[in-house]
């Protein structure tokens, strides 16, 4: 069977496969494959070391929806396997509006479930996104046993059939990385864009999601996923950081073992990149707001908080927003929800919706601080480097350029080597450049740079109480939120418009100094 | 089944027949006195009918501290340092080695109000149930302030790192959360718009404090049932209960399942008033080996972000023809 070639990098090739290939199990994994094409059972038993592919696929059982997938994986298991112990997440960007009004038809909304089988402490073996247990587009993250990493597959559109689209791995091979499913999920990794408490969108025991988002009649109301669902509070604990915290390892493990090389580039990306975020809120709730509660800012919004505690630097305090200039903001700005149809005046449920440092890049920092392979002395150089941009940092990633690529054999430590290439570049950079910026604190050597990075943090801090004092200063901010939410609306983890409030701003691009002030960014 | 007088919490049986009766008029007081105030809530005793319960849960860490943003670790540092921080009807004491390796980690949910009885009705298992339970032989005297008064935080009972008994800590009273469910039954309003959302609620019934756990949760879940049309009430026995270990993330040194080192220690299986996370000797290793997240286990507050708490609600179809929204409360 030949299938037309199909050329489009981003996931949404995917939707572009002749879905009426019958059962089989297509391989298209995107910047390897030109086109989709059925895997041989030789190439199964090689390539796919996960429970989906071995206890499915392999007996040539082809499931169309959710529900078909984990009933033929408890018809190959046994009662007491850890593939029966199941926990059910829901989310939705629509799922805490409306819901008295009416204003927002059950139909139209992007719920949807997460599903995870397997009870390992390191995380579940198989992870089932679906909006709909009997029917729609399901996808699969299968942990891969014997080649290790994520195996990632989705059902074929209006077909019977099912693609795999690559491994974990491919998320760095030079073809396909960025590619197909590694356009969201650039590590390879699982990705909860809202990660953390409180998990704004989550069902979570901060704020339930009421069976009203399903229509009435619709079997999601008493199916066993809703009624018996658990909060993303266990979501994050149990399933997206250890799985994360899994493929790290594997990661760093492979650098260890010789299997792989240790790629400087890559791994300093992780530092100062921005290759995805996780979204971080106040833990108010907007609607508290207007009954006087203060409006807590996420610590993530100032600066790369887990970055700066893993290297021992401080953290902000909390800062609030006044609940009068925070509603006069909203009211400046035309804060509003709305998917196009629907609108409604106002900040998300939990207000104030910011991009933060992912934790899967954090992983990757403690981990690389845990054994050594860079030292907190770098790290910290690097992340002080336009330090009150924790994310979006377009100063912090030029020194990427400056990575050497060799690859490293083991996990020797890199620090040197990466210094000595930054600080050299920084004699032909312009005063002002981050290459000099680096070089400077560089320079402050072993004994001092945790000192006076600290006393620069700290200055940094007391300049936004400042700051925050003032309806000019708390507007600054409310932009500066803007402006890095438009950036996010530009990645592919952008899928629904209610993800974010919208407002009247116009487009900007404006950046956060170390005075606490908001300008326009220059080149 | 119509119930005829409250049990125990954790339907402990180790209370006299006297005790016991006793109890239950203490707890029925607890009801009655909620019921005349607030219609919606209701004395399940005598109460025949269709009744549903509901399984109302939070996490044990203190919500406070999460709002505070602070690190993990500075959060855990602070939560494990001081009982009265532990506001979410539950506390724990952290046992460590010489080398200050977690040894074990002791949760209660056991409210003070039941050592409170048993200090007014029987003096005896209150000794008794001290000394078991802390370990130390403990003289009624260490037990009451300069009035004769029962004190819930007295020495044997105040420690993060050692002895601990009963919940200490001034919010975590059974009285204060039957207290809390009765006043969550009340709909509030703002411009016509009835609220559901839950720190919303909490701040304009002043039900609490909208940055813990607990009290949005319980308020949320209560006013939903009343908002559903039914009155509402606590279930049987009434108390607050460690409901669950989500062990998933921790890695044990040889792989044995975390929730093997999870003993309930008070309360019965589905009742669980206290409860201790140990490794057994014979395996060679400590909690403080285990890792979450890959992290070291270094704070008992680790594992109290994965301790649920739970209180049982229960309701009936409303017996009033309407209930109509109030404003909030100024």
């Amino acid at each position: 069977m030949a299938l037309q070639p199909i050329n489009d990098p981003t996931c949404r090739a995917f939707e572009r496969i002749d879905g009426s290939v019958g059962n089989a199990l297509l391989r298209f994994v995107v910047g390897e494959d030109p086109a989709p094409r059925p895997m041989t059972s030789d190439e199964m038993r090689q390539e796919l070391g996960d429970p989906f592919a071995a206890l499915v696929l392999a007996s040539g059982t082809s499931p169309t929806t959710a529900d078909e997938l984990l009933a033929a994986i408890d018809r190959a298991t046994a009662d007491d396997d850890s593939l029966r112990t199941e926990r059910s997440f829901l989310v939705g960007e629509d799922s805490q509006l409306g819901i008295q009004s009416g204003e927002i038809e059950s139909t139209n909304r992007s719920v949807r479930f997460l599903v995870a089988r397997g009870s390992a402490n390191h995380g579940p073996e198989l992870i089932i996104s679906a909006s709909h247990p009997s029917g729609g587009l399901v996808e699969v993250m299968a942990w891969d046993t014997t080649n290790l990493g994520f195996n990632f597959y989705r059902t074929l559109r209006g077909g019977r059939g099912w693609v795999w689209a690559g491994n974990s791995r491919h998320a760095f091979g030079r073809p396909t990385r960025g590619k197909g499913p590694f356009e969201s999920h650039p590590s390879g990794n699982l990705i909860m864009k809202e990660l953390k408490f409180p998990w704004v969108h989550w069902d979570s025991f901060k704020v339930r999601i009421s069976e009203q988002v399903f229509p009435e009649g619709d079997l999601r109301r008493q199916h066993r996923w809703f009624l018996e669902k658990s909060g993303a509070e266990i979501c994050e604990t149990a399933v997206v950081m250890p799985s994360i915290v899994r493929w790290t390892k594997v990661r760093f493990d492979q650098a260890a073992s010789g299997v792989t090389a240790l790629d400087p580039f890559l791994l300093v990306e992780h530092i100062v990149g921005c290759q995805t975020v996780n979204l971080a809120s106040s833990s108010t709730e907007s609607k508290a707001v207007t009954l006087g509660a203060r409006v807590d800012l996420p610590p993530g919004f100032f600066t790369d908080v887990e970055g700066m505690a893993a290297v021992g630097l401080p953290g902000p305090p909390l800062f609030f927003i006044r609940p009068d200039m925070y509603l006069a903001s909203l009211e400046t700005f035309g804060f509003h929800l709305t998917d196009g149809e629907f609108s409604q005046a106002g900040d998300t449920h939990f207000a104030f919706v910011v991009p933060e440092r992912a934790f899967e890049d954090n992983e990757v920092l403690r981990q690389a601080l845990a054994r050594g392979v860079v030292s907190p002395r770098l790290a910290a150089t690097l992340l002080m480097v336009d330090f009150a941009n924790p994310v979006f940092s377009s100063k912090r990633e030029r020194l990427l350029q400056l990575v050497p690529r060799d690859p490293v054999a083991g996990v020797a430590d890199i620090s040197e080597r990466i210094a000595n290439s930054i600080v050299n570049a920084s004699g032909a950079a312009p005063a002002n450049s981050p290459e000099r910026d680096f070089a400077r604190r560089w320079d402050l050597g072993e004994d001092a740079w945790r000192d006076a990075f600290a006393a620069e943090l700290t200055a940094y801090y007391g300049a936004i109480e400042t700051q925050l004092g003032s309806q000019e200063g708390v507007d600054d901010y409310v932009r500066l939120a803007e402006s890095r939410r438009n950036r996010v609306r530009d990645m592919p983890i952008f899928e629904f418009r209610l993800l974010f409030p919208e407002t009247n701003l116009d487009r900007e691009n404006v950046v956060m100094t170390s005075a606490g002030t908001v300008v326009e960014s220059t080149p | 089944m119509t119930l005829t007088a409250f049990r125990p919490p954790g339907n402990l049986e180790e209370m006299s027949p006297e005790s016991r009766e006793t109890w239950d008029a203490r707890i029925r007081e607890f009801f009655d006195v909620s019921a005349q105030t607030f219609p919606s809530f209701y004395n399940p005793v005598g109460v025949g009918g269709e009744q549903m319960s509901h399984r109302v849960t939070w996490p044990a860490a203190p919500g406070r501290l999460l709002s505070t943003r602070m690190i993990p670790e500075q959060r855990w540092a602070a939560a494990d340092a001081d009982r009265n921080e532990q506001d979410e009807y539950c506390e724990w004491s952290v046992l460590r080695d010489d080398s200050g390796k977690i040894r074990r980690v002791t949760f209660t949910s056991e409210v003070s109000d039941y050592y409170d009885h048993l200090f007014d009705t029987d003096q005896d298992l209150l000794l008794h149930l001290y000394a078991k339970l802390s370990g130390q032989v403990v003289p009624i005297e260490a037990l009451r302030d300069q009035h004769g008064i029962f004190v819930r935080d007295n020495v044997f009972n105040a420690s993060t790192d050692g002895p601990i008994v009963h919940l200490s800590q001034r919010s975590n009273n059974l009285r204060a959360a039957i207290t809390l469910a009765a006043e969550a039954t009340v709909l509030r309003e703002i411009n016509g718009e009835l609220l559901t959302h839950p720190q919303t609620l909490v701040r304009c019934g002043n039900l609490g404090d909208e940055r813990r756990h607990s009290d949005p949760q319980i308020g949320a879940a209560v006013n939903g049932l009343v908002a559903g049309g039914s009155d509402v009430s606590l279930a049987d026995p009434p108390g607050l209960y460690l409901d669950s270990l989500v062990a998933a993330g921790l890695e044990t040194l040889d792989g044995t399942d975390p929730h093997d080192f999870w003993h309930v220690e008070r309360g019965d299986s589905d009742h669980a008033v206290r409860a201790s996370f140990e490794v057994p000797e014979e395996l060679g290793y400590s909690v403080g080996d285990i890792t979450i997240g890959g992290r070291t286990m270094d704070f008992g507050a680790q594992l109290a972000e994965r301790v649920h708490v739970r209180i049982g609600a229960l309701s009936r179809p409303s017996t009033t023809d309407s209930v109509e929204p109030r404003p909030c409360v100024s």
